[in-house]
């Protein structure tokens, strides 16, 4: 892209000229920021008002939109409804276990690639490969092989006699949909501990094992306090995704058998997309925020300490 | 210091990695090593391998009770897909303008914004910043709901501008952020000495600071295509007949009777292609894209 230098200062004149006139003073940067800021401002501010007067609100659809005032009612039935409790403990068991494999996996991924001499150019994109699927066909695809009658994942479990239909039981559903997540999102692990990994100082480990320190020592004793800041990095970026997931379960079992797998924004939408119960959709909506709220000041204070160091 | 080391440090989060144990134990170590890694690469690549085969597979041998891996292989299915009676052309350009659109308005904004959030200082930064983050991070859940009331009363339910809009929801925070990372990573002297060389302060971001960052606009670019041609929790509220993405059109194929899992596994093939061609293109800045650029710098 070429713009001439009499261009440049044509579309720079007209800053220039209004900034010593006009007493508010917004600099050259702010008038950067300023169409940036003001369509995101247009696309959050105006949804937030709106999620927080359905969250009062009888909201009805037919005949026009109209908003009825219905004070608490929805925040006092949600508060009280087992069933949304449940779906949160949904949501925890999900996030535990999804976090929990992936770090396990992926630091020892990282680890295990970080070893090899020969190779590693070629295995590390392979790897990387299930991030950039999109999550609903990572459901498709997770259907396709767990089908009783011809899904090939099927077909080994019942090689080894495993018979039942995996996403029609509640304990083998769960875990299949746990497992599709930890497919998708262990690569982001390994791929951040392997940045992690290259600012551990390799003549620290190497005077380590010149004391006779075993692997194992050296992992838990040095590997792993250096590359803990950027491992509660990935920590935070995924429990943030934790509480947005919902593709893959949407597709696969719509949060059944048995609500089995009903993580919350399935619950969200089950709300409003099929019993039109927008209110108290709104409600959990402003609940699930609350906590993704929580989990970015964390990040952002994690950050600023950062910056400080 | 010049620009290099700088830029330099930026990109140094790819495979390029140092740490390297001398091959000591060659026997057992390297060979468990291995095994593991085979097992990892069988973990990830089997899925989608199965996906392309099956593809490819005719009608039969798709859902065949034996999983085949030898078969003949036939380019049926993706013909179906586009002369059938569901032809997919209109999904498919309706997803690459909605992805491409609103990758592009995301870049350019938030290019300027983060050159904007990372080159000033003023009172409310850690504010702005912080809405930034939990706008990028909101639940599509709870965004996507009261979008799809102001949507509606918008008129642009069922429109590509709209799809675009509400991807910019999560694109334009996501690209703010993370520019805003790539410009920290320039070194302020370089421009300060651009500016007592006489440039603008329009000048010295236009030939100064914006070519430094040409790979930080790329990877700021292919990673919201990929948010947002992956998407399928907005695609489903805000999009209709008239704006429907591939994302839908696969999911729409299950709950018709009887699911053809030739035409399935092919548009999951050409909805997942290009984006690990693109996504693997960038490599070398995903955790610096990722990570918003939190983990730049260690």
């Amino acid at each position: 892209m070429s713009v001439s230098r009499t261009e440049v200062q044509a579309s720079v004149q007209p800053d220039r000229a209004t900034r010593p006139a006009g007493s508010r003073k917004i600099t050259f940067t702010g008038w950067l920021m300023a169409p940036g800021i003001t369509l995101l401002g247009v696309l959050s501010i105006i949804p937030l008002v709106m999620l927080i007067l359905m969250s009062f609100s009888k909201v009805r659809l037919l005949g026009g939109l109209r908003l009825e005032f219905a004070g608490l009612d929805n925040w006092a039935r949600a508060f009280g409804d087992v069933e949304l409790w449940k779906s949160w403990a949904t949501t925890l068991a999900f996030f535990v276990s999804t976090l929990g494999i992936e770090l396990v996996l992926g630091v020892a991924i990282a680890v295990a690639l970080n070893r090899l001499v020969r190779g590693r150019g070629l295995v590390l994109p392979l790897i990387l490969l299930p991030m950039f699927v999109a999550p609903s066909i990572v459901g498709l695809l997770g259907r396709y092989l767990l089908d009783p009658t011809f899904g090939l994942y099927a077909n080994l479990l019942q090689s080894i006699g495993i018979t039942q239909d995996v996403l029609g039981h509640p304990v083998s559903a769960f875990a299949a949909v746990v497992l599709m997540d930890v497919w998708e999102w262990t690569p982001l692990i390994a791929l951040i501990t392997l940045a992690g990994l290259s600012g551990v100082n390799p003549s620290v480990l190497e005077a380590a094992s010149l004391d006779g320190a075993s692997e194992w020592k050296k992992f838990w004793h040095m590997v792993l306090p250096s590359i803990r800041p950027i491992l509660l990095v990935a920590i935070l970026i995924r429990s943030m995704d934790a509480v947005r997931y919902f593709d893959i379960i949407y597709v696969t079992t719509n949060g059944g058998p048995a609500d089995a797998t009903k993580i919350i924004p399935v619950r969200l939408y089950e709300a409003a997309f099929r019993f039109f119960d927008l209110g108290y959709a709104a409600v959990i909506g402003i609940m699930m925020l609350v906590l993704t709220i929580l989990i970015a000041r964390f990040f952002v204070r994690l950050m600023g300490e950062k910056e400080e160091n | 210091m010049s620009a290099a080391p700088a830029v330099d440090a930026a990109r140094n989060f790819g495979p390029a990695l140092s740490l390297r144990p001398k091959a000591k134990n060659l026997t057992l170590g390297t060979l468990l090593t291995w095994v593991f890694v085979a097992a990892a690469l069988l973990w990830t690549v089997v899925p989608l391998l199965w996906m392309l085969l099956g593809s490819f597979k005719g009608s039969g041998d798709v859902t065949s009770a034996d999983p085949m891996w030898f078969f003949t292989p036939t380019g049926q299915n993706y013909v179906n897909l586009f002369t059938g009676a569901n032809n997919l052309s209109p999904y498919l350009i309706n997803s690459i303008i909605a992805a491409v659109g609103s990758a592009v308005i995301a870049t350019v904004l938030g290019t300027l914004g983060g050159y904007g959030l990372a080159r000033t200082a003023f009172k409310g930064k850690k504010s702005l910043s912080f809405w930034f983050i939990s706008t990028r991070m909101a639940p599509i859940a709870a965004v996507v709901l009261p979008l799809f009331l102001v949507f509606r009363f918008a008129g642009l339910l069922d429109t590509l501008p709209g799809l675009i809009l509400a991807y910019l929801s999560f694109n334009l925070p996501f690209a703010i952020w993370i520019m805003s990372a790539f410009f920290e990573a320039i070194p302020p002297s370089l421009e300060e000495s651009a500016k007592v060389s006489g440039c603008s302060p329009w000048q010295t971001f236009w030939y100064v600071s914006l070519p430094l960052t040409k790979a930080g606009m790329v990877t700021t670019a292919v990673l919201c295509l990929v948010f947002a041609w992956n998407d399928y929790a907005f695609a489903t509220v805000i999009s209709g007949p008239n704006s429907q993405t591939l994302p839908i059109a696969a999911t729409q194929l299950v709950t018709q009777t009887g699911v053809d899992w030739g035409q399935l596994t092919a548009i999951g093939t050409i909805v997942v292609v290009p984006m690990i061609l693109v996504g693997l293109a960038v490599r070398k800045w995903l955790v610096t894209g990722l990570t918003l650029g939190a983990v730049t710098g260690e």
